[in-house]
């Protein structure tokens, strides 16, 4: 019993990753005031394209550059739909996903063969602490991509901080983006930098689960997991601690549809794939009332001619 | 964008025999032919403005006049259609607020530049340049030290913004302005969120900052500020300038900066110019003679005349329907209640009475509890505790429809967001409310609708090129006069309340709008005004509570020779 | 005027050159007129007709950009075009079928129009048509016989219609009560309700078919035969009675908003909520009604899926119906008019797109692609092509598309 809990807390922490990393980069662009809902497809355009990288160069490091790049791509339309060109987010976004979800598709049947080996990632041990009983499995026995990408968003959460200059303009820019712009802040410049971290971030999510993960592309890899990362960020109340919480909880009800048919647990395939999108349902119907978003999430900025 | 500067001005020479606060003949700001179109309509036209270091100018004008627009394109909020801006003889044209502030030109906002969720000392580091990634807070301690030691200004660094008061965030505002040592400050209506004592705290500031050499353009609508605190004013109508030139001294006014003793051979560049006083100023900004203006306007822009004073249109003179005090109120409201979600109490116990034919005011600087009060009145709000009661039937937790099916209108404060629709048509934004009377088989009579609402636009005065466009197209006035169409041809009219109704209007406009709630009290409605324009109120209201922390003080009757000074101490907080 | 003032001109030429030598001299002061930007007849005519042009030209490019994929993926722009129009209106086949599609599109979008009337975005079409599906299939195969025929398949459509609604009502109930963007709930719903469909043709306790052998696919028993959705009579085609219903739904709907007071009050609950509550508008109600009743609408068309050929259930029922249902609605911009139009071309598009496939070896998804662009180029492109009021006060922006809906929950009542 104590090793299916340790294999259930281990597949949890992998498949919490790419939440965690996607939503921390959400977190960045919704203080920043832009609702990116392409999340999504950035992870999966990521996927996609580390896949096809990394079988193409038989490198899985080609494969993450190619991964964040195309993340980072699709964060450029998105940060132009959004930020210069004032388009509905939510619309845009979600329009984002749809092209990501056929380009994708499309892609595939072009560029990828069916069962070709891809290069990834495997899991590396760290010495000593991996030895610790549950723990040292589950914290230290994952893949180095995966250390590399908990890092990263360690660093972005310190460098977007409330005690350093960028941490208070992307605030600004999302709370009061007029007060911003009048105290000197480049709004739409701190806008659009956040959602190219959102698609940086998303696209190595992405990567994350096809190379570290999968070791394949399948067509809508994601399936839904980006629209966890920006539920995440809402049920963490815009708090980087509870945006954590919130993606280690949606990645261990993932997980729980590979670990409990495994562990011969007989409940419907199709209840456990629902569960995370209940939890997060509920997370949103429960905390929302008790947090409060950005005041100027999803609120174009344009400087008016006029005050009023 | 602007035309090109000639260069030689650039360096003109000091052959200057002195100006009066400075010996430099380069103004700080300068803006010549400057004008700005929003679509068709001019909002500043082929403007002229000097502003010397060291001097306090003010730009007085009505609403629209075109005051903020000046002070947008100085500091590069809006690029002017044509003309050119020079800043201490440089041809100045900023991209955006940010490029403004790296030449040295701050600015004052009306609504404050700060994020409310941050605290002070987050906001003022958020200023231009020092939002890199390790922000200077020692330097930000030691300039604030600086700051409070030469002018006064004390802000706790460590407060959030948004628990401070209104009075101290603008404190905040202006210390973030004065920051980075600005050459020149604009500051947009600094006063009208501010009680009688923080704007005297504030003038002082103004002159101040001044004595140091910076440049101050104080924009305002209010004369008495003015005549307090400027060394030349400019007057905006319409969009032109209609007159500039130094001010007259206030007598008994207690400067701290020795102003001019007045045109003499010795100050050639002014003895073209006489001194402007502030009859002059009135009539400039409304264009009409000072002494046809009906007390009302003149109030609104600072001219203090009460009813007392006599000389009052027939109008204006107080009216004889005033009831006595044992009429049964129309409005009557107890110990009201109202909190916000986290606890806050905005309206702390609150009674009020309304009586048929009486004109009630709530007067006190924004954010008493004003707001919420009318909100709870409307509906829009659920107090805490309390009752409300309208003809002696309790609507406390009534919903909006069924207050106004028992004769309640409101004017809301905010026009934009509550008071109309702004897409739909004037006609569905004049006869929303009671859309149930205009149904035939199921569907709409469009016909039926047209009429009544042309009837109401009639009545009410409301300019619509058509009544089928969407209400936003109207004028600021002809929308608030829509509201007035809607809200006072309820029927059964028994009481209404109007938040702040004549805010953001043009003379005209405000003219109307009192004429009318005036002509509703005559007939025998109750009328209750909440507005923060003190002047207003003591000509209109028969008495005036004042607003203080979500608590009304005792009713002070308008009519008392000394009602302005006691309405103003309550303003303080100070018990009556 | 009294005051003994400097007066405009005065003004304009400043103190005076002799008395301030080093001050620039006095410019004149430019005429009127030239200060304004001239713009001629022309550019004035250009700018009318924005609002259809530039949404236009957004559609020809995403047309442009699929065309070059089509290319990539190996046909011939010939071999492409011949192949989606063959699959459009080749056939009497062809056409049924894009009318099928169509009318299920229509459904969809008219529901979301109402829902946005009200300023809402309901994004759950997927999963309100699943449950639409599933409450189908399930009076449908399982209705006893003692029913008269001529009652059933109005039971089932209706019990769709209703499960679809019960749906969407999740939503509205969060999104009233608790303040939750409907989009968020919407959008997890589809993939709840994509799951319920899937949990209901897996297992034999619900829906699944009885178990044969292991070749039993996964769905549901076919309806009865009564349930079977009418065909429309034309030879060869099977084209079904779904777009009378489809075009009496959005003929309804659209009468109601325009021509009613709940519909004018749901156009004051869309602009303005504080100014609808303030004019006695039912506004929670409302919304919560809007809200309900696109899930109905989704819904009638998971109901019209499933009585249509081969009348069963099965997991990849809606595929992608109610995202190109939320295209059509989007594109509308309000109009039931401009819905009907663009769900027919989409209807096509979908149709051909499937024959593009089949017969030039293009990956279906290529509509997607096209659907996906075309939207984004239209969001995109909203600021030149949405009608600005000519005031000088211009509201905050909206974009035509654009709701105001947020992840915001409303602080107070």
């Amino acid at each position: 019993m104590m090793l299916t809990l340790t294999d259930l807390l281990v597949a949890s922490i992998a498949l919490a990753v790419p939440v965690l990393v996607a939503a921390s980069g959400e977190l960045v662009g919704e203080r920043a005031g832009v609702l990116t809902m392409s999340v999504e497809g950035m992870m999966l355009t990521g996927a996609f394209a580390a896949v096809v990288g990394a079988t193409s160069s038989g490198s899985a490091l080609v494969g993450v550059a190619c991964g964040a790049l195309a993340g980072l791509l699709v964060g450029v339309l998105q940060a132009v739909l959004s930020v210069t060109l004032r388009a509905d987010q939510i619309v845009t976004g979600i329009a984002a996903n749809a092209l990501a979800l056929a380009g994708t598709t499309f892609g595939a049947r072009l560029l990828l063969e069916r069962g070709t080996e891809v290069p990834g990632f495997a899991r590396v041990a760290v010495p000593v602490l991996s030895e610790i009983p549950v723990i040292g499995p589950v914290l230290f026995r994952q893949t180095g991509l995966a250390y590399a990408l908990i890092a990263t968003v360690v660093v972005l959460g310190v460098l977007t901080s409330r005690r350093t200059g960028w941490g208070l303009a992307v605030d600004a820019a999302g709370e009061d983006a007029a007060s911003a712009d009048r105290s000197g802040i480049a709004v739409l410049r701190v806008r659009f930098g956040a959602v190219l971290v959102v698609g940086l971030l998303s696209g190595l999510a992405g990567t994350q689960l096809a190379l570290s993960e999968v070791h394949t592309f399948t067509d809508n890899m994601t399936a839904g997991v980006g629209y966890l990362a920006v539920v995440a960020v809402i049920a963490g109340s815009w708090r980087p601690v509870g945006v954590a919480v919130a993606a280690l909880v949606f990645g261990l009800a993932q997980a729980l549809q590979f670990t409990l048919p495994a562990l011969g647990v007989d409940v419907p395939f199709a209840l456990l794939v629902m569960l995370p999108y209940v939890l997060a349902l509920l997370a949103v119907a429960g905390l929302v009332s008790h947090s409060r978003p950005p005041s100027g999430l999803t609120k174009p900025f344009v400087r008016l001619g006029r005050a009023t | 964008m602007s035309t090109t500067h000639p260069p030689a001005d650039a360096g003109a020479p000091g052959a200057l025999p002195g100006s009066r606060t400075s010996i430099t003949t380069v103004p700080a700001l300068a803006l010549h032919a400057v004008t700005r179109v929003f679509g068709t309509h001019t909002a500043l036209d082929s403007v002229d403005l000097e502003v010397a270091p060291g001097e306090v100018h003010c730009i007085l004008g009505e609403n629209g006049a075109g005051k903020s627009t000046l002070c947008n394109i100085v500091f590069g909020a809006l690029p002017p259609t044509s003309g050119e801006v020079c800043l201490a003889g440089e041809p100045f044209a900023p991209s955006s607020p940010s490029d403004a502030l790296a030449h040295g030109v701050a600015m004052v906002h009306q609504h404050f530049s700060l994020v409310p969720t941050l605290t002070v000392e987050e906001n003022l580091l958020l200023g231009r340049g020092r939002a890199r990634l390790r922000p200077d807070r020692r330097g930000l301690v030691v300039r604030l030290a600086e700051i409070e030691e030469t002018l006064g200004l004390h802000v706790d660094p460590r407060a959030r913004v948004g628990t401070l008061s209104v009075g101290a965030r603008q404190r905040v505002e202006i210390v973030k302005a004065l920051l980075d040592r600005p050459r020149l400050l604009l500051l947009d209506e600094p006063t009208g969120v501010l009680g009688p004592d923080e704007i005297d705290g504030l003038l002082a500031t103004c002159r101040r900052v001044a004595a140091a050499g910076t440049a101050v353009v104080l924009i305002t609508h209010k004369l008495a500020e003015v005549m307090r605190v400027g060394d030349r004013a400019t007057v905006l109508r319409a969009g032109r300038v209609v007159g500039t030139g130094p001010l007259a001294r206030e007598h008994g006014g207690g400067r701290s900066v020795p102003a001019p003793s007045g045109p003499t051979g010795s100050e050639p560049s002014w003895r073209d110019e006489e001194l402007l006083e502030a009859g002059d100023l009135v009539g400039l900004m409304v264009g009409r003679d000072v002494s046809s203006l009906d007390p009302l306007l003149a109030a609104s822009v600072g001219v203090t005349r009460t009813r007392a004073a006599g000389a009052a249109p027939a109008h204006v003179a107080r009216r004889t329907a005033v009831p006595d005090d044992t009429t049964p109120p129309v409005l009557a409201v107890h110990g009201l209640v109202v909190e916000t979600p986290d606890g806050a109490r905005r309206v702390d116990g609150v009674d009020l009475e309304v009586r048929p034919g009486e004109i009630v005011g709530i007067a006190g600087v924004e954010g008493n509890g004003q707001s919420e009060l009318v909100a709870a009145l409307s509906g829009a709000l659920r107090p805490a505790a309390g009752t409300v009661r309208l003809d002696g039937q309790d609507v406390t937790r009534a919903r909006p429809a069924r207050r106004t099916a028992l004769g309640l209108g409101v004017v809301p404060e905010d026009r934009h967001h509550e008071a109309v629709v702004a897409g739909l048509s004037v006609t569905t934004n004049l006869l929303l409310a009671r859309l149930h009377r205009f149904r035939r088989f199921g569907l709409l009579d469009r016909r039926a609708m047209r009429a009544a609402a042309a009837e109401l636009a009639r009545r009410f005065d409301v300019r619509a090129a058509s009544l089928d466009a969407p209400v936003s197209a109207l004028s600021g006035g002809n929308q608030q006069k829509a509201v007035l169409a809607r809200e006072l041809s309820l029927e059964p009219l028994r009481c209404v309340v109007a938040a702040q109704p004549t805010r953001g209007l043009d003379l005209g406009a405000v003219d109307d709008v009192v004429a009318h709630l005036r002509a509703t009290a005559d007939a025998g409605v109750g009328v209750l005004v909440v507005s923060s324009e003190l002047s207003e109120l003591l000509v209109l209201c028969d008495h005036v509570h004042v607003a203080y922390r979500g608590a009304l003080s005792a009713p002070v009757p308008t009519d008392a020779p000394d009602a302005r000074e006691r309405v103003a101490h309550l303003m303080t907080g100070a018990a009556a | 005027m009294t005051a003994p003032l400097s007066s405009p001109t005065a003004a304009t030429t400043g103190p005076g050159p002799s008395a301030r030598p080093g001050s620039r001299s006095a410019p004149p002061r430019p005429p009127g007129p030239a200060a304004r930007p001239a713009r001629g007849a022309t550019g004035d005519r250009l700018r009318s007709l924005a609002p259809v042009l530039v949404p236009l030209a957004a559609v020809l490019g995403a047309l442009a950009i699929s065309t070059v994929l089509a290319v990539l993926a190996g046909a011939t722009p010939a071999e492409a075009a011949a192949a989606l129009w063959e699959g459009m209106v080749g056939t009497p086949y062809a056409i049924g079928s894009s009318v099928n599609v169509a009318a299920v599109l229509l459904l969809v979008a008219t529901g979301f129009l109402v829902a946005h009337r009200a300023g809402l975005v309901n994004v759950g079409g997927e999963g309100q048509i699943c449950l639409g599906a599933v409450g189908a299939t399930a009076v449908g195969t399982m209705l006893p016989a003692s029913v008269p025929a001529v009652l059933t398949l109005p039971l089932v459509l209706l019990v769709a219609a209703l499960c679809g609604a019960a749906w969407g009502s999740i939503a509205a109930g969060l999104a009233v009560r608790r303040g939750v963007s409907e989009v968020i709930t919407t959008l997890l719903l589809n993939f709840v309700g994509a799951a319920v469909l899937v949990l209901a043709v897996h297992e034999e306790a619900l829906l699944r078919q009885p178990v044969t052998s292991s070749e039993t696919l996964p769905q549901s028993a076919p309806l009865v035969e009564a349930a079977h959705l009418p065909l429309l009579g034309v030879p060869d085609s099977p084209a079904t009675v779904a777009v009378v219903l489809a075009l009496a739904a959005a003929a309804v709907a659209s009468l109601v908003l325009r021509r009613t007071a709940t519909g004018i009050r749901l156009a004051a609950v869309g602009q303005s909520r504080p100014a609808a509550l303030r004019l006695g508008v039912p506004v929670d109600r409302l919304r919560f009604s809007a809200l309900t009743t696109a899930g109905a609408g989704a819904g009638l068309a998971g109901g019209v899926l499933v009585a249509s050929a081969p009348h069963v259930l099965d997991d990849g029922l809606s595929s992608g119906y109610g995202f190109s249902g939320l295209v059509v609605g989007l594109l509308a911009r309000g109009s039931f008019t401009a819905a009907v139009g663009i769900a027919t071309a989409l209807g096509f598009l979908v149709s051909g797109g499937i024959n593009l496939q089949l017969a030039a070896g293009v990956p279906a998804s290529i509509t997607q692609i096209t659907e996906s662009l075309i939207i984004i180029g239209v969001a995109g492109t909203a600021i030149w092509s949405v009608r600005r009021s000519r005031t000088r006060r211009r509201a905050a922006p909206r974009t035509a598309l654009g709701s105001t809906a947020t992840a915001r929950t409303e602080v107070s009542s």
